[in-house]
């Protein structure tokens, strides 16, 4: 077992997963994110993007390989530790905003200061500002169920970005938005990123959205390429296959 | 066909419900059948024949109200996108589901046609043949039809109930997660409020809650509406949240904000029906069939007073609990009973109904003749525990509709631990406001029954 480097806040070795119904998930990723920067995860659907960060994360255990979270092992800690690493070093934010429909948005956005037991008011304080940052301070005391679907995101992201954490994961933050939307949150989220020195892994299908960050890391079925690009399909083989297809042939 | 595949693979929780609700109609089965007994047995008084009947209402009741209660929480039957692809959506799971409880109430009738031939002797070869021969009219043949008719009471209420409940209805729109109303014209109308022009040139009210740092007033009248207007279609017994099962998780369900409205109705009620047995026992002294109606019909305002008061209790046990600047375990436990005040406060109002209903029949009855004690036991005990069942079912489908937000919490790393804490702290608060309430209707009640 060897130590990683120093500067590495995240650091992962030959990442092994397989799903719980024996497809596989990731074979052999190896990645280090350094501190402070904002790493985009990129691939198409279903290349293993979603498993990376959730194996970084903690969500779920790892089969096989390392992973080292600032110098400690993750791979080693059962599931009370990983969830107070959670709790108290790392951001998560899902692709769709699921908040607690009964709190409303600044008591959802506290709710992690609070579940670590900060202070109620000292809470409220920290998630207004971060609410106000994103632009949906007006609707701090609203219920999520008022709110429209890009709002309720960026409330997610303000839930997130508020017990600053040391690292947050962003899987495809902004999927089902628009583009005016999508532009919206991402910058917000990348600018708060880089003034709170917050490191952010985020993993997006978008080669747009992946130009926002400092670097890029490619997977393809599970594997970590250089480039995603696939070879352009030959105009023979499909010309044989529709002909193949076609019934008039 | 498929209502049978559906039911055989399912998970021991959702059979052992399915078995207790068909467990809770052979006993409503046998108490019909016992009512036919008595009547064949003693054709010269009709009208005491037909009183028992009518009391079969009460475990009636009871059963379909557990009916549908697991109906709702029954996850084969559940709307679920790939069926629904198939052209497998809403209308035919409701025709599903009510095909489903038929089939387990039918069994449970079949079982108390067995068991109520057994006991009147026709059926010999096992242990206690014609046990109670006496009371169900053994020496008499008895009339299938009339059985039979009895015995179908059962399913076909339970299933029509089932079927009502779980119709299906259409979902919010899109973008407007408001109920859509008609305006004038019959145009479509995004604004649930008229916009008169008194409404709007009144002082103030196009400011919104602004002014007040609040709830905007629109928002919390829009969400009144929207909780009255899907109540009332389902007889009471929906709430706000449970139409979001098919929802996508892009369009959360809505938290209804306002208090359930029946806490005033409910206080009332109970004290008109404390006062109606304080009153008959004062004037008739508990003698004579008149004072003993009087007082029944004071208790069972005392108990529809209990049922209606229930949610609205909830939301104020859950009110007290997110009070004076809540932690995350308080708030957590606060809001979720406040959110779930109708579904689970209504069963729990009901639960408190029956025992305190029970503790004060015991005093009202306890001269009675012994041959009736046993049916009377199974009848109490038929609907206390279809009331406790359909509380426990009701907080299953709780659990069911909040599994996405306890999963986002977990993945927040929010402690199993802590969820866990709220919750038992939630079930500890109902019990402290609820457990003292009931013994004192029920003490309350019982005085004048016993005088």
């Amino acid at each position: 077992m060897v130590a990683p480097p120093d500067n590495d806040v995240l650091w992962a070795r030959g990442l092994q997963f397989r799903h719980a119904d024996g497809s596989p998930g990731l074979s052999g990723v190896s990645l280090g994110v350094r501190e402070g920067e904002i790493l985009a995860v990129g691939g198409p659907r279903g290349s293993g993007k979603t498993t990376l960060l959730r194996c970084l994360a903690g969500l779920i255990p790892v089969h096989g390989g390392e992973v080292w979270f600032n110098s400690g092992p993750l791979h080693t800690l059962g599931p009370v530790a990983r969830e107070r690493l959670r709790r108290e070093r790392f951001g998560w934010i899902d692709p769709e905003p699921v908040l607690v429909p009964e709190l409303n948005v600044w008591e959802n956005a506290a709710l992690p200061l609070l579940l670590r037991g900060t202070d109620r008011r000292r809470a409220k304080t920290a998630a207004l500002e971060w609410l106000e940052r994103l632009d949906v301070g007006d609707k701090a005391r609203k219920h999520p169920g008022e709110l429209v679907h890009a709002e309720r995101q960026r409330v997610c992201i303000a839930r997130a970005l508020a017990p600053a954490p040391t690292v947050l994961f962003a899987d495809e933050p902004t999927a089902p938005l628009h583009r005016a939307d999508r532009r919206h949150v991402l910058r917000t989220l990348t600018t708060a990123a880089r003034s709170h020195g917050i490191t952010v892994v985020l993993a997006t299908a978008d080669p747009d959205i992946a130009a926002l960050a400092d670097r890029t890391v490619s997977l393809l079925d599970g594997r970590r390429v250089r480039t995603v690009h696939l070879p352009p399909v030959a105009e023979t083989a499909e010309t044989e296959g529709r002909a193949a297809c076609s019934l008039s042939a | 066909m498929l209502a049978l595949r559906l039911t055989r693979s399912a998970r021991p929780a959702v059979q052992l419900r399915r078995l207790l609700v068909a467990a809770a109609s052979a006993g409503t089965g046998f108490l019909l059948l016992g009512a036919l007994g008595h009547a064949l047995n003693h054709p010269d008084t009709p009208s005491v024949s037909a009183l028992r009947l009518a009391w079969c209402a009460a475990p009636l009741a009871a059963t379909v109200y557990f009916a549908v209660a697991v109906a709702r929480t029954d996850p084969a039957t559940r709307p679920r996108p790939g069926l629904s692809a198939l052209g497998l959506g809403p209308a035919r799971m409701m025709v599903l589901s009510a095909a489903t409880t038929a089939l387990a109430c039918a069994l449970g009738s079949l079982l108390a046609l067995l068991v109520f031939l057994h006991l009147r002797g026709d059926l010999t070869g096992m242990p206690v043949d014609g046990a109670a021969a006496d009371f169900l009219a053994a020496g008499r043949p008895l009339p299938l039809p009339a059985a039979l008719t009895l015995l179908s009471v059962v399913p076909v209420t339970a299933s029509l109930a089932v079927a009502a409940a779980l119709r299906p209805r259409e979902q919010r729109a899109g973008a407007s997660r408001m109920a859509r109303v008609y305006g004038r014209f019959g145009a479509y109308r995004r604004t649930p409020v008229r916009e008169t022009f008194g409404a709007y040139g009144r002082f103030g009210s196009h400011l919104g809650g602004a002014a007040r740092g609040g709830r905007a007033a629109g928002t919390a009248d829009r969400s009144s509406r929207r909780q009255g207007g899907q109540e009332q279609p389902a007889g009471g017994t929906e709430e706000a949240g449970s139409p979001g099962t098919g929802t996508s998780p892009a369009a959360p369900p809505a938290a209804p904000l306002a208090p359930p409205s029946g806490l005033p109705w409910g206080t009332a009620v109970l004290a008109v029906g404390l006062a109606v047995e304080a009153y008959v026992s004062r004037t008739g002294g508990g003698s004579g069939t008149g004072g003993r109606a009087g007082a029944l019909a004071g208790l069972a305002l005392t108990a529809l007073g209990l049922a209606l008061a229930g949610p609205g209790l909830t939301h104020l046990c859950g009110r007290l609990l997110q009070a004076v600047r809540p932690g995350a375990l308080r708030l957590l436990a606060g809001r979720a009973l406040m959110t779930e005040a109708v579904r689970i406060g209504r069963p729990l109002g009901v639960v408190c109904a029956v025992i305190s209903a029970a503790y004060a029949m015991t005093s009202l009855y306890d001269t009675d003749d012994p041959s009736v004690a046993p049916l009377t036991t199974l009848g109490t005990l038929l609907v206390t525990g279809c009331a406790v069942a359909t509380l426990l079912t009701a907080a299953a489908e709780a659990r069911q509709a909040r599994a996405l937000t306890t999963d986002a919490l977990l993945r927040l790393g929010a402690p199993a631990g802590a969820l866990r804490r709220a919750a038992a702290i939630r079930s500890a608060a109902l019990v402290a406001l609820f457990a003292p309430l009931t013994l004192a209707v029920a003490e309350l009640s019982a005085l004048p029954l016993a005088a």
